[in-house]
């Protein structure tokens, strides 16, 4: 028989394997999905507490939840999208501006393997080239 | 404009209005060396005025004339009210100032210039100041309520401070300048705290007239009056330069010379004689404070005709003159309870009235020998100046005459009345008859010792050969006419103010002894009236000492040349010329002190800093061991964050299950 412990030890396991990912990983997306696990982990417990209680407060939580997750994914994606434009990587590790001054910057001990990214993929040009525009710059 | 309350105020709005316009001019270079009309139209007017007023208060048949009470401020039982008083004691004072203020601000326009003509650079703050302190003295005059009073009280101070100080840029004039300041507030201390204890004493009233009448109908316990009497006595001390506050006018003089005569006879020292005068139905109710007065006078007079002495510097004689002489009216006014006040009080005020005269001709002389002499005063360095300045020399010659009290002169008169009222109070039945007996002999010792040194300053300034200093230059010439000519006016009030107002008509007796607060201190002394009659004795005696005095002065100076001091008397010639060594004892019983009370509260200002300095230190060591935590590192937030939790969660839950 599945009992209201069965469903609270999976959303502890997600959330707890959300949270090591979160705080291993230094790839944005994969600290991105992370966080969605730990989400998902919070929401699961949310159900089972409704069922177990027999009212829909935990419902309703999840649902207002989704949508906030649905908000956080296309918020985060688009910063991510937006670093990766000016740094040309996902290491969480590049942004380190916003320390103290005076701190040094942390380094690894030993590099990590570079990796040529290909360029991004662009359509063939149909009729007229247009003309080269210059990289729009960040806007903070 | 009959109404004596409309004169008076007219004076007042004149004097202030001259203050104004003379502060306004300050604006424009071309109207600079127009600086001392307003000064002198508004007192010449003021002048005027003021005879017309003494006319028409010797004219009616109730002395008073009372306007306000307009309220000033006030909240709850206390009320300051802008209400002023004219009386035959008001308006004499006030045409003797207005009359003596007139001259000297002639006199000033020729003396307050260099030596070729043109104004000097504080021309217009000079006679703006002046302006403001005879509108001041006046206001103090008329004042019937004490708040009002204190005010015009302290706006003389500030103008006393603000022209002993007008060479501000000579160290030793800025230290005489708040010298002269703070030594009268110290008096000041008490005179506040009396006014306070009187307020309480007299039903709540602060009105003058309101407060004598309420004290009359219900008198309080006498040492209460009398603790209130010593107070206000604090500030005429300190105003009127008596001991122990008299150092300050000595040194006042670093002013220039007009106003040194300004302040030693018209206004300022005459101010505190004026208070107790006023006051005279409070003084009456206390026989102790009137032995105060008395002896304070008496010690005063003989200390600093004792000064005098040796002084060489001729301005320094007379400035010791005025404590000397400003301590024979406070001896006069201790005998109002022993003496009718209608003669006791009058008395002083007469010799306030011709000292006005005198004193004011007497240090604009000596302002004309230093003009002539290119600023030097020390007697050692100039002599036999007949030849050099005939006018000065007369005029000095007139008013060194009527202060030693030669007979028949100004001096000669008010001096007897003083000792008069000593003789009186002396033969009376008063508890302290036997101070007042001493008190005539140093009355009359002081008297010879006044005609001594006045001669003496005398015969070195102007007798024997012609010495003149290197900084008067080749051209030592009398002064100008604007300055001879009130020179030779105030020589003649000198010689002949005393003899036409009082020994033949009594005009002078009868006109201030009508003034109702004397009458009523009269009442309330209940001494034995007293005829004004020509006293044969202490005539006799005052002009025997005033003879003697000259007398020797002539053996010890009548040739001139340098101060030869016989052997025997060294030591005292010294003690006098150092002035009895009481402002060395002040400074070290109390400049020294004081200073040393700043250092140490400087030092412990600094610590009190470098603790807070210390404590402010703390949380900014643990900021910088703190602060390399921020790292910049998402992931090191997140861990913390995350141990956080943990901490947070453990605490809950171990919590919990307990």
């Amino acid at each position: 028989m599945i009992t209201l412990w069965h469903y609270l030890a999976v959303a502890a396991a997600l959330f707890g394997i959300g949270l090591v990912g979160f705080l291993t990983r230094r790839n944005l997306i994969t600290m991105f999905l992370c966080a969605e696990l730990m989400l998902q982990g919070v929401a699961i417990n949310f159900v089972a507490f409704a069922r177990f209680h027999g009212n829909l407060h935990g419902q309703v939580f999840v649902l207002f939840l989704l949508a906030v997750a649905a908000c956080e994914a296309g918020v985060a994606l688009a910063l991510i999208l937006m670093l990766y434009r000016r740094g040309r990587s996902l290491d969480v590790s590049r942004w380190q501006d916003l320390r103290e001054l005076g701190v040094p910057a942390a380094a690894d001990l030993e590099s990590l393997p570079v990796v040529h990214a290909e360029p991004d993929p662009t359509l063939t040009p149909a009729g007229a080239r247009p003309a080269p525009v210059a990289e729009e710059p960040a806007r903070v | 404009m009959s109404d004596p309350v409309t004169l008076a105020l007219t004076i007042l709005a004149l004097l202030l209005g001259a203050a104004v316009v003379t502060a306004l001019m300050s604006g424009s270079a071309a109207c600079k060396k127009f600086a001392h009309m307003p000064i002198v139209v508004a007192c010449g007017a003021g002048a005027l005025l003021s005879i017309i007023l003494v006319t028409r208060v010797a004219a009616a048949d109730q002395p008073q004339f009372g306007y306000g009470p307009l309220t000033w401020f006030a909240a709850g039982k206390f009320a300051a009210n802008f209400s002023i008083t004219v009386d035959p004691l008001a308006a004499i004072m006030l045409a003797m100032i207005t009359f003596i203020a007139t001259f000297i601000a002639v006199f000033s326009s020729g003396y307050m210039r260099d030596e070729h003509h043109q104004p000097d650079a504080g021309y217009v703050r000079y006679f703006a100041v002046m302006s403001l302190f005879v509108f001041c003295m006046c206001g103090l005059v008329l004042a019937n309520n004490f708040l009002l009073l204190v005010g015009f009280w302290e706006g003389v101070g500030l103008c006393s401070y603000l022209l002993v100080g007008y060479y501000y840029e000579k160290p030793s004039a800025a230290a005489a300048a708040r010298k002269a300041f703070l030594v009268t507030r110290l008096g000041d201390t008490g005179f506040l705290l009396g006014i306070m204890l009187l307020w309480k004493l007299g039903g709540w009233h602060t009105d003058l007239t309101a407060l004598f009448d309420h004290l009359v109908r219900n008198p309080p316990p006498t040492e209460q009056i009398t603790a209130a009497c010593l107070l206000l006595f604090c500030g005429a001390v300190g105003k009127s330069a008596q001991f122990p506050l008299y150092v300050w006018l000595p040194d006042a003089m670093e002013g220039p010379t007009p106003v040194s005569a300004l302040i030693h006879a018209a206004t300022m020292v005459t101010a505190g004689v004026y208070l107790v005068a006023r006051c005279a139905p409070i003084f009456a109710l206390s026989p102790d404070a009137q032995a105060v007065v008395a002896w304070a006078g008496g010690i005063t007079a003989l200390l600093a005709a004792f000064i005098a002495l040796a002084q060489t510097d001729l301005k320094r004689v007379l400035a010791y003159s005025t404590v000397s002489q400003l301590g024979f009216m406070f001896l006069a006014l201790g005998t109002l309870g022993a003496v009718s006040p209608v003669f006791a009080v009058v008395a002083a005020m007469f010799h306030l009235f011709t000292h006005a005269f005198f004193k004011a001709l007497l240090f604009l002389a000596s302002g004309s020998v230093m003009h002539a002499m290119g600023n030097v005063i020390d007697m050692r360095r100039f002599g036999g100046l007949r030849t050099v300045l005939p006018t000065t020399h007369l005029t000095f010659l007139c008013g060194a005459a009527a202060l030693a009290g030669l007979p028949l002169l100004s001096g000669f008169w008010s001096k007897d009345m003083v000792l008069e009222s000593l003789q009186f109070g002396a033969n009376g039945s008063h508890p302290h008859a036997g101070s007042f007996y001493l008190l005539m002999l140093v009355a009359m010792l002081t008297a010879a010792l006044t005609a001594f040194y006045t001669f003496r300053a005398y015969f070195l300034t102007f007798w024997g050969p012609t010495v003149v200093p290197d900084e008067a230059g080749h051209h030592a010439h009398e002064s100008p006419a604007v300055m001879t000519v009130p020179l030779m006016v105030l020589a003649v009030g000198a010689l002949f103010v005393g003899i036409v107002a009082e020994p033949f008509t009594h005009w002078f007796s009868g006109f201030v002894g009508r003034t109702p607060s004397i009458v009523l201190a009269a009442k309330l002394a209940g001494a034995a009236a007293v005829e004004h009659h020509f006293n044969w004795g202490v005539a006799g005696v005052s002009t025997l000492l005033a003879v003697g005095g000259v007398a020797l002065a002539y053996m010890a100076y009548g040739a001139g040349g340098p101060e030869r001091v016989p052997v025997p008397l060294a030591g005292v010639f010294a003690l006098s010329r150092n002035k009895l060594y009481v402002d060395e004892a002040y400074h070290g019983a109390f400049v020294k002190p004081a200073e040393w009370l700043a250092v140490m509260a400087r030092v412990f200002d600094l610590f009190l800093d470098s603790l807070s300095r210390v404590i402010a230190a703390v949380p900014r060591l643990v900021g910088a061991a703190v602060r390399p935590i921020q790292n910049g590192l998402v992931q090191f937030y997140a861990l913390s964050m995350a141990l956080g939790l943990v901490v947070f969660l453990s605490f809950v839950v171990f919590r919990a299950g307990r």
